[in-house]
């Protein structure tokens, strides 16, 4: 695992990286996923929200009233001089995220940044260089890792109850071609440029849910297709088998299914576990009161498990608990290990891992 | 006047610009790139010259305003989540406002929209004018009130700041074809069933043609500069009264469960009351649970159009049984003035349909389209 070097104001013996226990944070986009960081960052006791940036005026100023952001700016320059954030969240368009996340490193400041992190995996590998050289924090976020059922599943596999992995299926469907930003033909998505179109979108989201239960690949199979076709999509579909060692794995991204889901299935040598975290429950399948029992038992156990997360999803649509309920476990884990200087919750191993399968994918697509 | 008119192949717009070719104007007629322009009657109209911009971004709008006299600010997101919303509506309006302060346009004309008073403080009876109290807690709102809300922030900024010469106008539930059935009717449950919210209630409606008929001259008035204009029409129907002369018009109603107002405000007190002591607030009930947004939609209120009456001189058109026929024909007729007429046309000349539009956009209550070798108009409001 590749550490930080010590280095005043990150982790020397003398003085804590942040001795009152506060970290000065600041964003830049203010556009649709600001909402879940500056939640959190609003209401967090572990942070001072310095400032919201946008090009646009009146989005910086909205993000700041509503969320108490002590500035707002629309230069993001400026705003690393004026606030002097110890860490800003980069929430732009993807195809800006390298631009941006140098500059605040260089600026000496640790980046979390939305996914993906960069376009393709030898400019992932050039801005995690520039983080180690200013020794600074570069996170990616994987925010779904850290959904309550994901971190469910991983103890299950922790704990030896599926047995060993042997295969991981994530299945995405997203209607990404009726309305929405993605089909907006009137202001296309800066997505669209990314080297994967809009499947660019989400492939951080599969690829780094693969990764948490089978590290590595050596062999890679994978095909990019435009089903719904047009010169605004690149991709509308993926479908993708991967290896490595004994050990499978399926990604699938498809907007011609529904209902929309998020379909995560881990098969060890005992039994099996899935989830879907649009609708979260969780289904455990595993040898339970022997060979003649265990069906049932699994069913009864299960049905009840069904019934229940009827309830809980109906409470948390009410309440207003997304899919992205992971993002505030993830933010939080991160800001109580930047303060405590512990590991973070996604390492560098993390996110190397995620952009060299997503490196895979791509590659697959150029042979075609 | 040379006229910008943005949002012009929406609901509104596209009467919008058929009024300020009735009367003589130049219109330079914003729509989005991917606009089907020969689904719009006046788009090949030698006085409209038609400007593919996308408001959400700034590069075309300063062109878009060169050798024009002033502004009409339709243009606005009436769908999907707030920060789609926001976009379309409040960044669209700052590009466009930017933009005519770099190219020394100073007149607008900004559409907002009844939605912006707060209904929940105001007493039930009382008259809703232009003084009325504004929503103070926005997040107590729907997306479309909030972002209508910090439009109107926007502008206010704009005239204060630049010295603009500005005209808010804010129209009341807009009507028409394809727009007939209302929230201000009840809550949808299904797509062909609906919680019919109280009976009682007057409705503020305006007609689409009444309301394009006002916009324009608000542009043309000297007297409306500054001023804020609430555009309603006359003898506004009850809840009841409009669905009985609608029934009598098309049976393609949805189905309606009818719940009495007192006891869905009840509910609604109460369900609030319970989010804000036990929930923290956190809570996220469909609208018509919220106290603030039922009392929008439902709440007994009367409506005044003077200022509109004295300012603009207007005086709406349409009856509300006159609109309802005319929404509700197989066919839809936009008479704009033949290029041969002269600019001013009399009366007998406006009602010449030689450049009409005729089109299959039947009222979506009507399931009997008829085949037209026309295109349809677009009714989407974003441009």
């Amino acid at each position: 695992m590749i550490t930080l070097d010590k280095k005043p104001g990150i982790n020397t013996e003398e003085t804590p990286a942040f001795p009152n226990k506060i970290i000065k944070s600041a964003v830049i986009g203010a556009g649709a996923i600001s909402k879940e960081h500056l939640s959190f960052l609003s209401k967090s006791e572990n942070v001072d929200l310095v400032g919201v940036c946008d090009l646009s005026r009146i989005a910086a100023k909205y993000a700041q009233e509503r969320f108490g952001a002590k500035g707002y700016f629309t230069d993001y320059q400026k705003m690393l001089e004026v606030a002097k954030p110890d860490i800003v969240h980069i929430l732009t368009p993807a195809n800006t995220h390298k631009k941006i996340a140098s500059d605040c490193l260089k600026a000496g400041i640790h980046v979390f940044c939305e996914k993906p992190i960069a376009p393709t995996y030898d400019e992932f590998h050039e801005l995690y260089n520039l983080a180690q050289s200013y020794q600074r924090h570069l996170i990616e976020n994987q925010n779904y890792c850290f959904n309550k059922e994901i971190l469910a599943i991983k103890k299950l596999v922790a704990d030896g109850i599926i047995g060993e992995v042997q295969e991981v299926e994530v299945r995405l469907v997203a209607p990404i071609r009726n309305g929405g930003a993605f089909a907006d033909e009137n202001l296309p998505n800066p997505i669209h440029q990314m080297p994967a179109g809009v499947i660019h979108d989400f492939i951080t989201h599969l690829c780094s849910l693969i990764v948490r239960f089978i590290p590595d690949f050596q062999t890679c199979n994978a095909l990019w297709s435009n089903h719904g076709g047009g010169d605004l999509f690149k991709y509308d579909d993926l479908d993708a088998v991967v290896i490595g060692g004994s050990s499978h794995a399926r990604i699938r991204f498809s907007c011609h299914t529904s209902p929309k889901c998020f379909s995560v299935i881990v098969r060890g040598s005992k039994g099996y576990v899935e989830t879907d975290l649009f609708q979260p429950y969780l289904r455990c399948v595993i040898p339970r009161g022997g060979e003649l029992l265990s069906p049932m038992i699994n069913h009864f156990i299960n049905g009840c498990n069904f019934i229940g997360a009827t309830f809980s999803n109906f409470r948390n649509k009410i309440m207003q608990q997304t899919a992205y309920e992971g993002i505030y476990t993830l933010l939080d884990e991160t800001y109580e290990a930047l303060i405590h200087e512990q590991d973070l919750p996604i390492s560098f191993e993390d996110m190397e891992r995620t952009n060299k399968l997503i490196n895979l994918l791509l590659l697959e697509a150029k042979k075609v | 006047m040379k006229i910008l008119i943005t949002g012009a192949s929406g609901f509104l717009g596209k009467h919008v610009v058929a009024e300020a070719i009735r009367k003589g104007h130049q219109v330079r007629a914003v729509i989005r790139p991917s606009t089907d322009e020969k689904s719009i009657i006046w788009h090949n109209h030698p006085s409209v010259e038609l400007s593919r911009i996308d408001l959400r971004r700034k590069s075309g709008i300063t062109d878009a305003l060169k050798d024009i006299d002033g502004v009409i600010h339709l243009a606005a997101a009436k769908e999907g989540d707030f920060y789609t919303r926001f976009a379309g509506t409040v960044i669209g309006t700052e590009n466009l406002l930017d933009a005519m302060v770099k190219v020394g346009v100073l007149r607008l004309v900004c559409i907002s929209s009844f939605a912006v008073f707060d209904y929940n403080n105001i007493p039930k009876g009382s008259t809703i004018h232009e003084d009325s109290p504004q929503e103070t807690n926005p997040l107590l709102r729907e997306e479309y009130a909030q972002t209508k809300l910090i439009q109107e922030k926007l502008v206010y900024e704009f005239e204060e700041t630049h010295k603009a010469q500005v005209t808010i106008i804010r129209p009341a539930l807009i009507y028409g074809r394809n727009n007939l059935w209302s929230t201000l009717l009840g809550g949808r449950l299904t797509d062909n069933l609906w919680l019919r919210i109280g009976a009682h209630a007057t409705m503020p409606l305006t007609y689409v043609e009444n309301c394009a008929e006002a916009i324009i001259l608000a542009v043309e008035s000297k007297e409306a500069i500054g001023q804020t204009i609430n555009v309603i029409d006359d003898n506004l129907p009850t809840q009841r009264t409009y669905v009985k002369k609608l029934k009598k018009r098309t049976n393609a109603l949805p189905k309606m469960i009818p719940v009495n107002w007192t006891l869905m405000r009840s509910i609604a007190v109460l369900m609030w009351a319970y989010n804000q002591k036990f929930l923290k607030g956190q809570a996220k009930f469909p609208g018509i649970f919220y106290p603030g947004t039922l009392d929008t939609r439902f709440k007994h209120f009367r409506f005044s159009n003077a200022r509109a009456k004295n300012i603009l001189n207007w005086t709406p058109k349409y009856s509300l049984d006159t609109a309802l026929d005319i929404s509700c024909r197989e066919v839809e007729f936009i008479d704009i003035p033949n290029s041969t007429l002269p600019l001013y046309p009399s009366p007998s000349q406006q009602l010449d349909i030689s450049n009409q539009e005729v089109k299959s956009n039947i009222p979506s209550l009507i399931n009997s389209p008829i085949p037209s070798p026309i295109p349809q108009v677009s009714t989407n409001s974003n441009s």
